[in-house]
């Protein structure tokens, strides 16, 4: 297990059991660096909120989560999604997965405080894993971060049977450092947090897309119109819209894609298969061979190679107006 | 008898197996986002770990201890996506950020490096 610790915390085999928060005593945050244009304190006080049974953290924390994003269910209707009686837990995958099936796309923030602070700010409450316990002897909690003060250095936070615990910024900083800082927010699709990356955004949403495909399409198209330029974006866009049907409206998402980005070898591949699909083979053919010369060495370089191989196999349509 | 009808239930299923997992033939050419986000990630993780190796001063040390910078690099280009992400993330988290680093910095990264290449073994669990 050389590589395995953080893999396998980050990955799933990870049941959080739930232990009690630690008192109030703790050093000053005013050390800490605090991102600028943030307001110097925040309180989500409209957080629902859920008193956790024995050790069940998790659905209360998601209960909570789901609550402040519309989506109301109770704690009691999340335990056979997320909780594990045997290892009093619940896996971090199965809380994201819940999520999405209460039709919110959770987003897994950058793990960084800063990032934290910024969400809070823009009034979203946060789902965060804590390890109150050491490395070696953890103690696995869930709780959402409801806001903060900055001069008195406090995290405020939904958690366990307190409804308004002021955690302070030292101890929290401790806890959620030995969780590796994880986190999520959830999202109506087509919402986009101000504190998101565009590739963050877009492997969220990738992972919505089997539940609601039209849904997925309008969060892409959201994230569209905050970073134009992102490739993978208008590369779900298209995705989503070939999905639905509508060839010609994924064909013009590629299309607009490659004039931002054009060495992006996904696009050019699904460009190239759909021209050779409705026939074009010698404009397939021309795209198909810059999409390999683009993939030499990198993840998708297979994949290119079949869809090549695909292309010169298909013969050209009659009649089909091509670029 | 018993046999032929396990065979045959063995089969079935099998066969609803296949069934279930080729895909369409007409989409199989096309890649999907989450095959695209993943490579996006992987090659994101790579620079980020090739700007460390690039230093002048994190190649010295590891040429000090034998080890070519080179070597390392392709030994990171291996590595699993979960594992790269991970190597990557520790890098940069690293106690040595700037442009300027601490001795003890280099040294420290060093050694995560000699790490995950699997040159040394030191951050067994225990």
């Amino acid at each position: 297990m050389r590589i395995g610790r953080t893999a396998v915390l980050a990955v799933a085999l990870l049941a959080s059991g739930c232990g009690t928060l630690p008192g109030r005593s703790g050093g000053p945050g005013a050390t800490a660096p605090w991102p600028a244009d943030t307001p110097p304190q925040v309180d989500l006080s409209a957080t629902p909120f859920f008193p956790q049974d024995d050790h069940q953290c998790g659905p209360a924390a998601l209960a909570t989560l789901l609550g402040a994003s519309g989506a109301h269910v109770t704690p009691a209707e999340l335990v056979g999604d997320v909780y594990i009686p045997a290892r009093k837990g619940s896996l971090q995958i199965e809380m994201l997965a819940a999520a999405r099936q209460r039709h919110r796309i959770p987003y897994v923030i950058e793990p960084r405080f800063e990032t934290l602070v910024r969400l809070l700010a823009e009034g979203r409450p946060v789902l965060v894993l804590l390890n109150l316990g050491v490395d070696a002897w953890p103690i696995w909690h869930y709780a959402v971060a409801v806001g903060y003060e900055r001069d008195a250095g406090r995290m405020l936070l939904r958690s366990g049977r307190t409804q308004r615990a002021r955690m302070s910024l030292w101890r929290f900083k401790g806890a959620w450092g030995r969780a590796h800082r994880w986190g999520f927010v959830v999202l109506r699709p087509g919402e986009v947090p101000q504190a998101a990356t565009a590739s963050g955004f877009a492997a969220a949403v990738a992972d919505f897309e089997h539940i609601d495909k039209g849904a997925a399409l309008r969060a892409y198209d959201a994230g569209i119109t905050r970073w134009p330029d992102a490739p993978l974006l208008r590369l779900g866009a298209a995705n989503m819209r070939l999905a639905e049907g509508d060839r010609a409206g994924a064909e013009e998402d590629l299309r607009e894609l490659l004039l931002r980005a054009p060495n992006d070898v996904a696009a050019r591949n699904n460009y190239a298969e759909l021209l050779s699909l409705r026939g074009c083979r010698e404009a397939a053919l021309a795209e198909i061979a810059v999409a390999r010369e683009h993939a030499r060495g990198t993840a998708l370089a297979a994949a290119v190679d079949a869809t090549a191989g695909e292309i010169s196999a298909r013969a050209p349509a009659a009649g089909e107006p091509c670029p | 008898m018993t046999m032929t009808l396990r065979r045959g239930i063995v089969a079935v299923t099998l066969a609803a197996f296949v069934a279930g997992v080729v895909p369409a033939p007409a989409r199989a050419a096309m890649i999907d986002t989450s095959a695209a986000v993943a490579a996006s990630a992987r090659s994101a993780n790579l620079a980020r770990v090739d700007s460390v190796l690039a230093r002048a001063d994190v190649q010295q040390r590891l040429t000090d201890l034998g080890v070519s910078p080179q070597a390392a690099r392709d030994r990171a280009a291996a590595l699993t996506d979960t594992e790269l992400a991970s190597f990557a993330t520790r890098l940069e988290q690293a106690p040595a950020g700037g442009d300027v680093l601490a001795v003890i910095g280099i040294v420290f990264i060093v050694l995560m490096i000699l790490e995950f290449t699997g040159v040394i073994d030191i951050f067994k669990k225990v």
